[in-house]
C-alpha cells in the first residue's frame, strides 16, 4: 500500500497541517502564473467522496481508480479523499498525507472546474484514529458518500462503522468484491449500491423502455424460462441482468413455473450480453448485443408479428456509473 | 406518477428514462427555432441516451425538401448551435429515422399523408408509436394546423392510452384576451387539454425549476416568504439586442406581449403561488392560477402601474446604436413599446401590501434575468448610525440567466476594533457546484412532454388569466398611440418614468 500512496499523484505534507495546504495550492498557482481559480467561485464543492482502496489493490488499479475519480470530480466538484491502508502494523509507521488538485478548463470561464483529493496513508492498527483525521479532510455539512473498492475481506468494513453510518450512499462492485458482500451485515442496507447494477442502466433501460409498451399480463402469461448469457468478463452483469428482469416480471404476476438460468456464452465472445425470453405460447422476447461494440438487437414477438430493432448500447462509463450510483 | 404505480419494467428508472416509442412531427422544419433549438434538443437527448430506441424525427412544411437534405440541414443545425459537438455514432441513429414531409399547413391531404407516413413507420417497427407534434410556425398557421390534425384523425390517436398523441404550441398563445380564448376554442376542439403542452421555454431553465426547491424544500425560506418581512419583489427580464431583423414582427408585438405577459408572468407566479399539494402538473398549474387571478387590475396612465418606453439612440458595448424609430422596418411613427415596467398588487392574504416590480425591455445595460426578494430591514435602532453602519436590506436573488444560480445579501462585521459593517453576498452558481453541462431548456421540456409530464408548460386558463391583466393595458395604449411613451438611451437601464414608478414607494429599480 505504501507503493499505492507514493505512486498516486500529490504533494507529500504533514498530516496536521492538510487544510492549510490545500489552501496554499490554489494561491501557489495563481502565484506562478497558472490559472487563478477565482477564489472559491471554481471550487463549489457538492459532495464529500471517499474511495477507500483495499488490500486487493494494485498500483495500476489504483491509478485507474484514481483517473475514475478524477473524471467523477468533473461532473460533480467534490472533495474526495483516498485512503489507503498499510496492511502491515509496524509500531514505527506514521500516517502521512497527500494533497492533490486539478483544474478542468472547459469552453469558458464559467465552466471552469476544480477538485481537491486529499489522499491519506494509515497503518491498519491506527484506523480508530481515521474517524477524527477524515472529520478534518471532508466539508463540513455536505452529503458523504463512499466508495469501497477491492477489499480482501468485505469484514474489514466493520472496522469503519463511522462511515458505513454517516455516509448517504455505499458503493461496491459486485464484479469484483469478495463475496462476503452479499452476506455482510450492512448497518444500513438501503444505502448500498452495487456498481455492475448502475453500469447496466443503458440495458436496462433499453429492456424496459421496450416491454413497459406491453400489458404485464401479457409479458408473463405463457412464460416458461428467462436466461441470462454472457461473455465470462461479464459474469456479474448476466447475474445482475437477471436479478432485476427477475423482480421486474414478479413485478407484472406472479412465475410459478418460470425457471431462470444465468450461463456464459459458449463459445464465448468479447462483451456478449443476452437476455432471452422462452414462452409456450409463440410469444418471444429476445435482447443480445455487445456492449464493446457498442450495439445490440431486441427481437420481440407479443401477438403483432415479430419486431426487430438495433440500437446503440454500451455500459456506462467508470464515472457515470459513479454518478448514477450516487445520485439515483 | 408514484414508481409503483409505473409499468414494472419502468419501476427504478428514472421518469426520464422510460419514453414510450414516439415520432416528433415538427411544423416550420425550415424555420431558425428548428435549426438553433429543437433539432439541438432531439441530438442532445439522443446523445445522453435519453430517447427512446423508436425515435422518429419528421420536418413538414410547405417547401418540399428531400429526406436527405433535410438530414443535411439538422447536421449543420446540430454543427452550429448544439452545446456538444456532432457526435457521428449518435446522430447517424437518429438521422437513420429522420424524415420530411412537404405540404401545406391548410391542405387536408397532407396530413393524410403524414398520417401514412406515421402509420408506415408502425408496420415497419411492427410497434404502436406515441405522435408528439411540435407547432413551431408563426400563429398565424396554428389554426390550420390544429384544425387539420383533427381532421385528419392525428390528433386523437391512441385517445385514453399512455401514448395518446400529444401537441406542442410555441408562443404566443394569442395576441390578447379574445384571440388567445379563440385559439384555445380551437385547441380544445381538437385535442383534450391533457393533450397540449404550450410552451415557455423559461420554464424549461434549471433556476425557474430550482425557484420551487429552494421555496419549498428549505424551511428557512418559506416562513419568511410573506408580507410580514418581504418588503418588496423585483422581476428583471433585460436583452442587450434591439429588434434586429425582427422589426416587422416586434412591430406587431412589443415588450409586453413578447415577454411580460408570458416568460415575466411565469416567474412571477412561481414566486408568489401558495405551496401546491403535490408535485403533479395539475396540482402546480392550479396555484399558479390562483395566485394570476389575485392580481389586482392595473391602472394605466399618469400615477399609473404602467410605463412604457422605447429605446432611443446610445451605445452599447462602447459602440454607437440606433434608436428603435430609426430601425430597419420600424414605423418612424411607431407606438410600440421595447420597454414595459409594471406594479402588481396581489391581493391574497400572503402578499397584500407588497409591491412587485417586474420589467422588460430590449437594448438594456446587460442581458439579464432575475428575481430579487427584497426583505424588510430589521426593526430597533442598534445599527442606526447610517455613516457607521451601511446596512443593506437582505436581498435573496434569483438569477435565470446568464450564470444560473442564487445570492444572498448578508450584513457582515467589517474586520477591525470598531463595529462597522458592510453588505457582504453569498453565491451559489450552478455551473461551479453543479457543471455547466446542463441540459437546455427545450431539451428538458421536449423530453417531458414525450413522456406526459406538463408540470412545465402553460394550461389554457393561465395563458388566458394573464391576458384577462393585460389586455385592458394594450387596449388602453392602443388607444393613446404614442402619448405617454417615454424614452431611454440604448445600453441604459430604461426610462425615467420606471424610476418614478418605484420612487413614489421609496424604493429603487436594481442593477443586477
Amino acid at each position: 500500500m505504501a507503493a499505492i500512496f507514493n505512486a498516486l499523484p500529490g504533494i507529500e505534507v504533514p498530516v496536521d497541517s492538510i487544510n492549510k495546504y490545500l489552501a496554499q495550492m490554489w494561491v501557489d498557482t495563481a502565484a506562478k502564473g497558472g490559472p487563478a481559480p477565482a477564489a472559491d467561485d471554481v471550487k463549489a464543492t457538492q459532495v464529500n467522496f471517499v474511495l477507500h482502496l483495499g488490500f486487493n489493490t494494485t498500483v495500476d488499479d489504483a491509478l485507474e481508480q484514481f483517473q475514475t475519480a478524477v473524471l467523477f470530480s468533473r461532473r460533480a466538484p467534490c472533495r474526495v479523499v483516498v485512503l489507503c491502508p498499510l496492511p502491515i502494523d509496524d509500531p514505527g509507521t506514521e500516517m502521512r498525507a497527500k494533497i492533490y488538485g486539478e483544474c478542468h478548463l472547459g469552453k469558458s470561464k464559467g465552466d471552469t472546474r476544480c477538485c481537491e483529493f486529499v489522499l491519506l496513508s494509515y497503518p491498519f492498527g491506527a484506523r480508530q484514529y481515521l474517524e477524527s483525521e477524515l472529520s478534518v479532510c471532508l466539508i463540513t455539512d455536505l452529503p458523504l458518500y463512499y466508495w469501497v473498492h477491492r477489499f480482501a475481506s468485505i469484514h474489514r468494513l466493520t472496522e469503519y462503522q463511522y462511515l458505513l453510518r454517516r455516509s448517504e450512499r455505499i458503493l461496491i462492485d459486485s464484479s469484483i468484491a469478495d463475496l462476503g458482500i452479499f452476506t455482510f451485515a450492512w448497518p444500513r442496507p438501503e444505502a448500498v449500491r452495487d456498481l455492475v447494477y448502475a453500469r447496466l442502466l443503458p440495458v436496462r433501460q433499453s429492456i424496459g423502455q421496450l416491454l413497459s409498451g406491453y400489458e404485464p399480463a401479457a409479458l408473463i402469461g405463457g412464460l416458461r424460462m428467462v436466461t441470462a448469457t454472457h461473455d465470462e468478463k461479464l459474469t456479474a452483469e448476466g447475474r445482475v441482468l437477471l436479478a432485476w428482469t427477475r423482480e421486474r416480471l414478479l413485478g407484472c404476476g406472479a412465475l410459478p413455473e418460470v425457471g431462470f438460468d444465468c450461463r456464459p456464452a459458449s463459445p464465448t465472445e468479447g462483451g456478449l450480453l443476452r437476455l432471452a425470453f422462452e414462452y409456450a405460447n409463440g410469444h418471444c422476447f429476445q435482447w443480445y448485443g455487445n456492449v464493446e461494440r457498442k450495439n445490440a438487437c431486441i427481437e420481440a414477438d407479443y401477438g403483432a408479428g415479430r419486431s426487430t430493432m438495433h440500437i446503440a448500447v454500451s455500459l456506462l462509463t467508470p464515472d457515470a456509473a459513479l454518478s448514477d450510483a450516487m445520485f439515483f | 406518477m408514484p414508481d409503483a404505480q409505473r409499468h414494472p419494467f419502468l419501476q427504478g428508472l428514472s421518469k426520464h428514462r422510460g419514453a414510450p416509442p414516439t415520432v416528433v412531427v415538427i411544423f416550420g422544419a425550415s424555420g431558425d427555432l428548428t435549426a438553433r433549438k429543437l433539432i439541438p434538443a432531439v441530438f442532445n437527448l439522443g446523445y445522453d441516451n435519453l430517447l427512446p430506441a423508436d425515435f422518429f424525427l419528421v420536418g413538414f412544411g410547405r417547401k418540399p425538401i428531400p429526406d436527405d437534405e433535410f438530414r443535411g440541414i439538422a447536421t449543420g443545425a446540430i454543427k452550429e448551435f448544439s452545446r456538444r459537438e456532432l457526435n457521428a455514432d449518435v446522430w447517424n441513429r437518429i438521422a437513420a429515422n429522420t424524415s420530411y414531409v412537404a405540404g401545406g399547413y391548410d391542405e387536408r391531404d397532407a396530413f393524410d399523408r403524414l398520417a401514412k407516413h406515421i402509420s408506415a413507420i408502425e408496420t415497419k417497427i411492427g410497434r404502436e408509436v406515441q405522435t408528439l407534434f411540435y407547432i413551431s410556425t408563426p400563429p398565424s398557421v396554428f389554426a390550420p394546423i390544429l384544425l387539420n390534425l383533427g381532421a385528419s384523425g392525428l390528433a386523437s390517436r391512441y385517445l385514453g392510452r399512455r401514448h395518446h398523441a400529444k401537441v406542442i404550441i410555441e408562443k404566443p398563445f394569442g395576441r390578447d384576451l379574445i384571440s388567445a380564448r379563440a385559439l384555445n376554442t380551437t385547441i380544445r376542439s381538437v385535442f383534450e387539454e391533457q393533450q397540449v403542452y404550450r410552451i415557455d421555454h423559461y420554464l424549461g431553465k434549471e433556476t425557474v425549476q430550482d425557484l420551487l426547491v429552494q421555496r419549498f424544500a428549505n424551511a428557512i425560506f418559506e416562513p419568511l416568504w410573506n408580507r410580514n418581512f418581504v418588503d418588496s419583489v423585483q422581476i428583471t427580464v433585460a436583452e442587450e439586442v434591439g429588434v434586429g431583423t425582427r422589426g416587422g414582427y416586434y412591430e406587431q408585438s412589443g415588450a409586453l406581449r413578447d415577454m411580460i405577459q408570458n416568460h415575466t408572468m411565469q416567474l412571477v407566479a412561481l414566486t408568489a403561488m401558495e405551496p401546491p399539494v403535490s408535485l403533479d402538473a395539475e396540482a402546480v398549474r392550479d396555484e399558479k392560477v390562483k395566485v394570476l387571478k389575485s392580481i389586482q387590475p392595473l391602472r394605466v396612465g399618469s400615477g399609473g402601474d404602467v410605463v412604457r418606453a422605447q429605446y432611443a439612440a446610445g451605445m452599447m458595448g462602447g459602440k454607437l446604436v440606433k434608436g428603435y424609430l430609426e430601425e430597419e422596418g420600424i414605423n418612424p411613427q411607431s407606438a410600440t413599446e421595447t420597454y414595459a415596467a409594471m406594479r402588481l398588487w396581489i391581493n391574497n392574504w400572503r402578499w397584500q401590501g407588497v409591491p412587485f416590480y417586474i420589467r422588460s425591455g430590449k437594448r438594456q445595460a446587460r442581458r439579464v434575468s432575475e428575481i430579487a426578494i427584497q426583505f424588510k430591514r430589521p426593526p430597533g435602532t442598534l445599527f442606526a448610525e447610517s455613516d457607521r453602519f451601511n446596512l443593506a436590506a437582505n436581498t435573496l436573488a434569483f438569477q435565470i440567466q446568464p450564470d444560473e444560480g442564487l445570492s444572498l445579501v448578508l450584513n457582515g462585521k467589517v474586520p477591525g476594533l470598531e463595529t462597522r459593517m458592510q453588505p457582504v453576498k453569498m453565491n451559489f452558481r450552478y455551473s461551479t457546484t453543479f457543471g455547466s453541462n446542463t441540459p437546455e431548456a427545450y431539451e428538458r421540456l421536449v423530453l417531458d412532454a414525450m413522456i406526459g409530464d406538463g408540470t412545465l408548460f402553460i394550461r389554457g386558463d393561465e395563458a388566458e388569466t394573464s391576458w384577462a391583466l393585460y389586455t385592458p393595458v394594450l387596449e388602453a395604449w392602443a388607444a393613446a398611440g404614442r402619448e405617454g411613451m417615454g424614452s431611454y438611451a440604448s445600453g441604459s437601464w430604461g426610462p425615467v418614468g420606471a424610476d418614478e414608478l418605484l420612487a413614489t414607494s421609496k424604493h429603487t429599480w436594481r442593477q443586477p
